[in-house]
C-alpha cells in the first residue's frame, strides 16, 4: 500500500512538472509575433483602403464596464458612421482579471486588435514587442497633429523612440472632502497649501467614533506610497537605476507619516475597521470627512446626499500628485493595423469623443487644447474643478522598472506588513531595497 | 442542513417509563441542543438574508450604519436595471445549458471510465488509473493556456463546445464512481455473465442501477462546479451573449466602485437555481460529503 502511494506521488510530481513546462512554453516564446508583423506589413501595403467588405476590429477595455458601456457604444456609433467600412467589437473584463485574460488571448493567438493599457503595465507589453509602433502611421496621417495630445500623456506611451500607444485618458488624485461634516464640526475647509500636519489636525476634530465618522482615508499601498515619498523628496532609485534609495530617511519618514494616520493619530480606519467597505463607499455614505482618491470618482459621487468639494492633496516637504494615464495600443500582429489605427486615432483625439467623456465624467481626455475642458470646468460638483489642473503641475509619474508587477506586489506586501505591525517602516523599506535590487539585476 | 442534522442527532430512544428527573434532564439537554442548532442555522442564513435585503435597497442605503436588515424603501429597481443593462435571460440560459450538458457529459464519461477501472482487467490498468488520478494534482491555472491554444486550433473560442467540452471529463468523478462500483459484489455480475450478458449489458443493467446514490452525488457536484465556474468561461467567452452568469456578474464590479445592490440582485438570480437543486437533492448532497470523506 505504502509503496503504491509513493509511486503515485512520484508520478503526480513528474506529471505536473511536465504539464507546467508545457504550459509555460507558448507564453515564453515570442518568436512567431515578429513573423506575423512582417506578414501584416505586406498586407497593409497591398490592400486597397476602399474595401467593400466591412472589417471588424476588436477593442478590449477595462475602463468602460460597468458604468460607461453606453458612452462607449455612443462613441462607436459615431465612429462607424464616419468609417462605414470598419466595425468595432467591444470586449470587456473586470480589472482584476483583465491582464490575465489579455495574456491568455495573446498566448492563444487570438489577441484583440486594440487594447487599453494603463501606464504601469504599458512598459511590460512594450518591452516584449507586443505593441505596434504608431509613429509611421501618425506621420503619414495628415488629419492629425500629435501636438493635439497632452504632451506628458503622449510622452508616457513612447518607448525607445517608438509611439506604442495613443493616450486616451488621464487622471489624478485629489483630496475630496465632505463639506457638511466640516461645517458640523466647525472646521475650516482644506486649502491647496495644507500640509499633512494640517490635515491630521483637522481630521482629529472630525473623527467621531460614536457616529462611526472617520476624519481621513489615504490608502497605504504602492501608488500612494510612491507619491507621498515624492512629497518628502524620497526617490526609489537614482536616475539610471544603478542605486536603490528606497530606505533613505526621507522615505522612512514618508511611510511613517502614512502609517501614523491609523496607528498614532487614529483618524483613519484600518483595513479591519473598514471591514471590506471601500473608502469610496465610506465617503459616499457620509462617514468619511476627507478621502484621497481619483477624479474618476466624480461620476460616482455626483448624487451624494451631502455637499462635497475637492482641493489639491496636502504636502510634506514639497507638493507631489499622481498622474495616471490610459492608452489605446494596437497589437503588433493585428491583421488590420490600418483600421485599428483609425479607431485609436478617432477614439483618443476626436472632439466629439472628448465631449462624451467630459459629459459622462469618464476621466479626462488626454488632449492639450484647453477648449476641451471648458465644459469640464463648468460642471459641478465639485465646484473647484480648477484644482484638478492645479494638481497636474505637481504630477509625478510612477517609478517603473521592467519587472513592474513584481515590484508593485512585493512593495505592497511589505507595506501591508507594516500596517499589521509585523515590520517597522525602516525594516520594511530595508527589505524593499533588497527586493528592488534583485529585480533590477 | 440544520434540519437534517437535528433529526440525526436527537434519536427517539426516549421510552415512556423513564423516571421524571431523567426526562427533565433529557429535555434540558435537548433544549440546549436546539438552541445551538438554531444559532447555527441563523449564522448560515444571515448572509442569504443580507444578500436578498441588499438587492432590494437603493444605492445610498446599501452601506448605512447601523445596517438596515429590512430595506426601507424596498424596491425592485436593482432587478429591473440589471435586466436592462445585461441580457440576463440569455446568461441564465447559457449557464443552464453549459452546466446541464457538462453534468450529463461527466455522468457518461466518468461512469464508463470508472467501470473500466473497477472491473476490466487490461494490461497496465493500475498504471493508467494512477495517471488519471495524478491529473487531480495539476491545478487548472497550469493547463489553462495550452487548453486555450487547443481550443483556438479547433476554432472553438466563443462557442458552446469550447465552454462545455473541456469540462465533461473529471478525474474526481471517475475516482468516486470507481470506489462506488468496487463496493458492488462481484457475484451479481458473475451470475449475469453466466446468463450471457455482455460487459455493456452488465454495466447498463446491473452496475448503474445499483449506483444511483453515487451518480446522484456526482450530478450535484458536477452541476455545482460547472455552475460556479469562472476562470474558464471568462477566458473562452468573448461576447456578452455567450457569457454565463458568474462572468456576467463579474463585469458588474467596477475598478473603483461597485454597486452592491446590483451585484446582490445578480447573485440572487445566480443562487436560485442552485438553491432549488439543493432542495430536491438534499439527501444526496449530504450523502456525497459523507462518502467523499470516507473514501478519500
Amino acid at each position: 500500500m505504502s509503496t503504491k502511494s509513493i509511486f503515485a506521488r512520484v508520478f503526480a510530481l513528474f506529471l505536473s512538472l511536465s504539464l507546467l513546462l508545457a504550459a509555460c512554453a507558448p507564453v515564453v516564446t515570442p518568436t512567431p509575433i515578429t513573423e506575423v508583423i512582417e506578414k501584416t506589413v505586406e498586407v497593409v501595403v497591398t490592400s486597397t483602403p476602399e474595401s467593400v467588405e466591412p472589417v471588424e476590429i476588436t477593442y478590449y477595455t477595462f475602463s468602460a464596464a460597468p458604468d460607461h458601456l453606453n458612452d462607449l457604444d455612443q462613441m462607436i456609433q459615431l465612429f462607424e458612421a464616419k468609417y462605414p467600412n470598419i466595425k468595432v467589437k467591444v470586449e470587456t473584463a473586470p480589472f482584476d482579471n483583465y491582464f490575465t485574460k489579455l495574456q491568455t488571448l495573446i498566448a492563444g493567438g487570438v489577441a484583440p486588435d486594440v487594447f487599453e493599457l494603463n501606464y504601469e503595465n504599458f512598459v511590460t507589453y512594450a518591452e516584449k514587442g507586443l505593441l505596434l509602433d504608431l509613429s509611421p502611421l501618425l506621420k503619414t496621417d495628415s488629419s492629425i497633429d500629435s501636438t493635439i495630445y497632452y504632451p506628458r500623456a503622449l510622452e508616457a506611451f513612447s518607448y525607445n523612440g517608438m509611439q506604442l500607444g495613443l493616450p486616451a485618458t488621464f487622471s489624478t488624485v485629489m483630496l475630496f472632502y465632505n463639506k457638511d461634516l466640516f461645517d458640523a464640526a466647525g472646521v475650516a475647509f482644506p486649502t491647496a497649501d495644507w500640509t499633512w500636519a494640517d490635515a491630521v489636525a483637522a481630521a482629529k476634530l472630525l473623527t467621531d467614533p460614536t457616529e462611526g465618522v472617520w476624519g481621513l482615508h489615504s490608502g497605504v499601498q504602492f501608488w500612494e506610497f510612491y507619491k507621498k515619498a515624492a512629497q518628502n523628496n524620497c526617490k526609489f532609485f537614482n536616475e539610471d537605476k544603478t542605486s536603490v534609495l528606497i530606505n533613505s530617511p526621507e522615505c522612512v519618514q514618508a511611510l511613517t507619516t502614512m502609517v501614523d494616520f491609523v496607528k498614532r493619530d487614529k483618524v483613519m480606519p484600518s483595513a479591519a475597521e473598514m471591514g471590506g467597505v471601500s473608502d469610496g463607499d465610506l465617503f459616499l455614505s457620509g462617514k468619511l470627512a476627507m478621502d484621497v482618491t481619483g477624479i474618476w470618482m466624480f461620476a460616482a459621487f455626483k448624487d451624494a446626499p451631502f455637499k462635497w468639494d475637492i482641493t489639491v492633496e496636502p504636502s510634506m516637504a514639497t507638493k507631489a500628485t499622481h498622474f495616471f494615464a490610459n492608452a489605446a495600443s494596437i497589437f503588433a500582429a493585428s491583421k488590420h493595423p490600418q483600421e485599428a489605427y483609425q479607431w485609436v486615432q478617432f477614439f483618443t483625439s476626436d472632439p466629439e469623443m472628448a465631449k462624451i467623456r467630459v459629459d459622462s465624467g469618464w476621466e479626462l481626455p488626454a488632449l492639450s487644447n484647453p477648449a476641451f475642458f471648458t465644459d469640464y470646468l463648468s460642471q459641478t460638483p465639485p465646484s473647484n474643478r480648477q484644482a484638478v489642473f492645479d494638481s497636474l503641475q505637481f504630477a509625478v509619474v510612477p517609478p517603473v522598472i521592467a519587472r513592474q508587477t513584481e515590484m508593485q506586489d512585493g512593495v505592497g506586501k511589505l507595506l501591508d506588513q507594516v500596517m499589521l505591525g509585523q515590520l517597522t517602516s525602516q525594516e520594511a523599506l530595508d527589505q524593499a531595497k533588497t527586493l528592488i535590487e534583485r529585480l533590477l539585476k | 442542513m440544520s434540519e437534517q442534522s437535528s433529526q440525526a442527532i436527537s434519536p427517539t430512544i426516549l421510552t415512556t417509563n423513564c423516571p421524571g428527573s431523567y426526562r427533565l434532564k433529557r429535555r434540558v439537554s435537548q433544549s440546549v441542543l436546539y438552541l445551538l442548532l438554531i444559532l447555527g442555522a441563523l449564522v448560515m442564513i444571515i448572509p442569504f438574508a443580507w444578500m436578498i435585503s441588499t438587492s432590494l435597497k437603493t444605492v445610498q442605503y446599501v452601506l448605512t450604519t447601523p445596517p438596515q436588515l429590512i430595506p426601507n424603501p424596498a424596491t425592485l429597481d436593482s432587478y429591473l436595471r440589471l435586466f436592462e443593462l445585461y441580457p440576463i435571460g440569455r446568461m441564465l440560459f447559457n449557464s443552464l445549458l453549459v452546466a446541464g450538458l457538462t453534468t450529463l457529459g461527466q455522468l457518461v464519461t466518468c461512469s464508463m471510465a470508472a467501470y473500466a477501472f473497477a472491473r476490466l482487467k487490461f494490461r497496465g490498468h493500475n498504471l493508467v488509473f494512477l495517471f488519471y488520478l495524478a491529473t487531480l494534482m495539476v491545478p487548472f491555472q497550469v493547463t489553462i493556456t495550452p487548453l486555450f491554444i487547443l481550443m483556438r486550433i479547433f476554432g472553438w473560442i466563443n462557442t458552446y463546445q469550447g465552454l462545455i467540452l473541456p469540462g465533461v471529463f473529471s478525474a474526481f468523478g471517475t475516482f468516486m464512481l470507481r470506489q462506488a462500483f468496487l463496493t458492488i459484489p462481484l457475484e451479481y455480475e458473475e451470475s449475469a455473465y453466466m446468463d450471457g450478458a455482455s460487459p455493456l449489458t452488465i454495466f447498463l443493467r446491473i452496475i448503474l442501477p445499483l449506483s444511483k446514490p453515487a451518480l446522484a452525488t456526482l450530478t450535484v457536484f458536477a452541476f455545482m462546479g460547472s455552475w460556479n465556474a469562472f476562470l474558464w468561461p471568462l477566458f473562452i467567452v468573448r461576447e456578452q451573449t455567450m457569457m454565463t452568469l458568474p462572468v456576467g456578474l463579474a463585469t458588474l464590479q467596477g475598478r473603483w466602485l461597485t454597486e452592491w445592490n446590483l451585484v446582490m440582485a445578480g447573485t440572487v438570480i445566480t443562487v436560485l437555481p442552485m438553491l432549488s437543486l439543493y432542495l430536491f437533492a438534499q439527501k444526496y448532497i449530504v450523502q456525497g460529503f459523507v462518502m467523499s470523506g470516507l473514501k478519500g
